[in-house]
């Protein structure tokens, strides 16, 4: 027969139990707005019936219950669900960057406009027209002269505000991968205390949220692989156990974590050399990934990153990457077209002035030169393109005319004669070498049509992976998040319950105030 | 599938800013009047852009240059009219002088006018537009004629050149008028008259010019017939420049200005989209159990 007090002791399980539901709602409620936060549950399971068995145990008809136990909290959560948004994560994290990285090439280049580069070449043209009308006026020559300045200074502007840019790509390369090796050792630590906890039978749901918030982090820098590592000792079936985490790269999985162990990236450029954020071009060559513990030293080269995944792919492949003289990657190879055609105008502009004698006869000189050296017109850049200072000081100087330019005896000053001024101003319009045979207007026209496809592309795919990633976020929020309602509803019940055990409590009392007090007193 | 506040508030917030980005394109384009504001919007639109912003910066210069081109034009009918006018006065002057009535006294008088005349063709000759000197070829700041005679072609040999000022693309008219052999001519005779006029010749001698005079008007005309022609040509380029221009500026509309009637259309239904919204996600957000529950 069960103890006298049996039913005391399942009313008071019941209170118990009912009351860590009750705190364990209070949790949820208390976190609804938490990010990563996952809805908890406290399992509950009846207690084993009495009697037990066993040869001692005693004849009694039926298998009475005992009442009821918290078997464990765990959190609500679809692994499958997650997997799924990290890949998500890492594709919007690559377009976004993309997009970004074009509009402010954009920017830079203020096209269509009154005030862009074309804007620029254009008046050059109308200065140059007005020179072939008036070749005799001193005015008409400075306008010319100013703004051939005007077209240099487009040149150089746009020319290192776009290597402004990349230099800021660079910085937050360097940012980036400092915050993800951070990111590495928290989740380190993380696991090293999950390690910790669960062998006692626990469930750490709160460091497991934490967890996956910075693993989410981390997948919107690399795409990542990740596994789990069972604990040993009294662990639960249902404990997540520790995390490894890898990269998953073209030439296979490189392992960054595994339990307490991590590795830290430095970027590289050349032959391992790391960059630095000192000034200058310095294309990224590779990651090397430094173990500790049971994570092995690796490397991962541009090539292996895999294509069109993660921010640090992303910024890589705008900032430039391979050789410094290779020039590869988005703004590299903007500069490089805009230095072949800074160069290439020059060089044309440069060939037909020379072709021409000035106000006074003399043949004409080169009216471009390099920034770098006064007497040198060759190795022109975008960066480093000029107008000879001497035209802005005697505008005569300029070779608007066709006359034979003077040579001893032979050719004699022509001041109303335009003719080279027209040839001047059709350079625009003519194949230029080095060009590929497109003019100088097509040119850019294709340039600037080039950058428009790539931030055309990458601002569809950003709000498509954007779309994406929120219909994956809301099926994880709508197993793993809070509802207010749902609590509510688990509140009044769990509520209930512990009232109905107190009041189950007093029954038991009641009968048993019936016998203590109330038998045996016949007659008093 | 389990809905909760969340995922309300995130999908309210992240339509709420769709309709923002909506708005935001549209405001811009009704701000500037243009259908993009970046090549990434639309690459055509944007590089077609471009391209008609040159044909039209070109139509614009080219029309320009038309206004230089009647300048030099004009002033050059002008002068050779004068030179026409004189020439007419010369050829009555030497008939009266080559009556064999006229005395020696009444040659002289004519004399000091065809000096006078000589003057005045040689001014003529200098006639400058702005700082140019119209009838010396492509040496425009070298007068025809100074202190010194002419100027040569040997010392200047833009003298016999032609002034070109391109009115499109690889049309370019000639704008100037060759003088100087005409000038040159014509003060040549009429210092041959003047000195007959002054050495007592006889009237054979003088009325010989007449026919020199002739020919020499026959050239006149046939400059100012020219200078006519190409004026008739450069009427026609400006006409077609004009149409030009239309048509520059319709396509470069057609390809970037946005219709506004259909943007401002869009605006307000995109307005009362995003009130709408609002005032759902205020009905969406605020009641839970919460409020029910006692």
């Amino acid at each position: 027969m069960g103890s006298t007090f049996m039913g005391l002791e399942t009313a008071r399980r019941g209170l118990t139990t009912q009351q860590s539901a009750l705190y364990t709602t209070g949790h949820n409620i208390s976190n609804a707005n938490t990010i990563g936060y996952s809805r908890q549950r406290v399992n509950m399971e009846a207690t084993l019936g009495y009697p037990g068995t066993g040869l001692n145990a005693p004849k009694i008809p039926g298998h009475l219950g005992t009442g009821v136990q918290a078997q464990s909290v765990q959190r609500i959560r679809d692994q499958f669900i997650d997997r799924q948004y990290r890949q998500e994560t890492s594709k919007l994290g690559y377009w976004e960057t993309r997009s970004n990285a074009v509009s402010q090439m954009e920017d830079i280049l203020s096209e269509p406009s009154d005030f862009g580069l074309n804007t620029s070449l254009d008046q050059f043209w109308s200065s140059l027209q007005l020179l072939g009308t008036s070749p005799d006026d001193a005015s008409t020559r400075q306008v010319v002269v100013q703004k051939g300045i005007a077209v240099a200074e487009s040149f150089n502007y746009i020319s290192k505000q776009l290597t402004e840019i990349q230099e800021n790509l660079k910085n937050e390369i360097l940012v980036t991968t400092k915050d993800m090796n951070s990111i590495l050792k928290q989740i380190a630590s993380i696991n090293e205390e999950i390690q910790a906890i669960e062998p006692n039978g626990y469930m750490p749901n709160d460091l497991y949220d934490a967890r996956d918030v910075l693993l989410d982090e981390l997948s919107s820098y690399f795409p990542v692989e990740v596994s789990y590592e069972k604990s040993g000792g009294n662990a639960l079936a249902i404990a997540e156990g520790s995390m490894n985490i890898s990269i998953k790269t073209d030439a296979g999985l490189v392992n960054i974590v595994t339990g307490k162990d991590f590795a830290s990236l430095t970027a590289n450029t050349g032959t391992n050399t790391a960059i630095t954020d000192a000034e200058g071009y310095q294309p990224f060559t590779s990651f090397t990934v430094t173990g500790s513990g049971k994570v092995p030293s690796d490397e991962i080269k541009y090539d292996d990153l895999e294509a069109n995944k993660g921010q640090i792919h992303s910024l890589i492949s705008s900032y430039g990457y391979g050789d410094t003289t290779a020039q590869t990657g988005f703004y590299p190879e903007m500069l490089k077209k805009l230095d072949e055609l800074a160069n290439a105008f020059a060089k044309a502009f440069n060939d037909v002035h020379t072709n021409g004698s000035d106000l006074n006869g003399n043949k004409g000189q080169d009216f471009f030169i390099n920034k770098t050296d006064e007497n040198i017109s060759t190795g022109i850049t975008a960066s480093n393109i000029k107008v000879h200072n001497k035209f802005e000081k005697d505008p005569s100087l300029l070779a608007a005319s066709t006359s034979d330019p003077i040579n001893g005896t032979t050719g004699k000053p022509e001041p109303g004669n335009g003719g080279n001024a027209l040839l001047l101003a059709n350079i625009k319009a003519k194949p230029a070498d080095g060009l590929g045979g497109a003019t100088i207007q097509t040119f850019y026209q294709s340039m600037i049509g080039q950058m428009g496809v790539v931030g055309e592309q990458a601002n569809r795919l950003a709000v498509n992976s954007a779309t994406i990633q929120l219909t994956v976020a809301n099926n994880r929020a709508s197993v793993s998040s809070v509802s207010l309602d749902e609590e509510m509803t688990n509140m009044i019940t769990f509520q209930q319950a512990y009232n109905a055990n107190a009041r189950m409590i007093t029954v038991v009392d009641e009968t048993l105030d019936k016998i203590i007090n109330g038998m045996g007193r016949v007659g008093l | 599938m389990r809905v909760t506040q969340s995922m309300l508030s995130t999908n309210m917030l992240r339509n709420l800013s769709n309709s923002y980005g909506k708005m935001s394109v549209l405001q811009d384009q009704i701000n500037s009047g243009k259908k993009i504001t970046r090549p990434s919007q639309d690459p055509v639109v944007a590089t077609k852009g471009i391209g008609y912003r040159t044909d039209l910066s070109k139509v614009e210069q080219y029309q320009r240059n038309i206004g230089e081109v009647n300048n030099w034009l004009d002033s050059s009918d002008d002068a050779l009219d004068h030179v026409g006018q004189a020439v007419i006065r010369l050829q009555e002057l030497v008939t009266d002088a080559a009556n064999d009535s006229k005395t020696s006294d009444d040659r002289k008088k004519i004399q000091v006018e065809i000096t006078q005349m000589r003057q005045q063709i040689q001014d003529l000759g200098n006639t400058k537009v702005g700082d140019k000197y119209i009838f010396s070829g492509t040496n425009t700041l070298t007068p025809l004629h100074d202190e010194n005679g002419f100027a040569e072609p040997s010392a200047y040999p833009g003298l016999t050149k032609d002034v070109k000022i391109e009115v499109y693309d690889g049309v370019e008219l000639k704008v100037n008028t060759n003088g100087h052999e005409l000038f040159k001519e014509i003060d040549e005779m009429l210092a041959n008259i003047e000195k007959s006029l002054g050495d007592g010749s006889e009237g054979p001698v003088i009325s010989g010019y007449l026919t020199e005079i002739s020919n020499i008007q026959n050239s006149v005309l046939e400059k100012r017939a020219d200078i006519g022609a190409r004026q008739n040509r450069v009427e026609m380029m400006d006409n077609r420049l004009a149409s030009q221009e239309i048509i520059a500026t319709k396509r470069m509309s057609e390809n970037e200005d946005i219709d506004y009637e259909e943007a401002i259309t869009d605006m307000v239904t995109q307005e009362s989209i995003h009130n709408a919204a609002l005032s759902i996600g205020s009905k969406i957000i605020q009641a839970t159990l919460v409020d029910f529950l006692r």
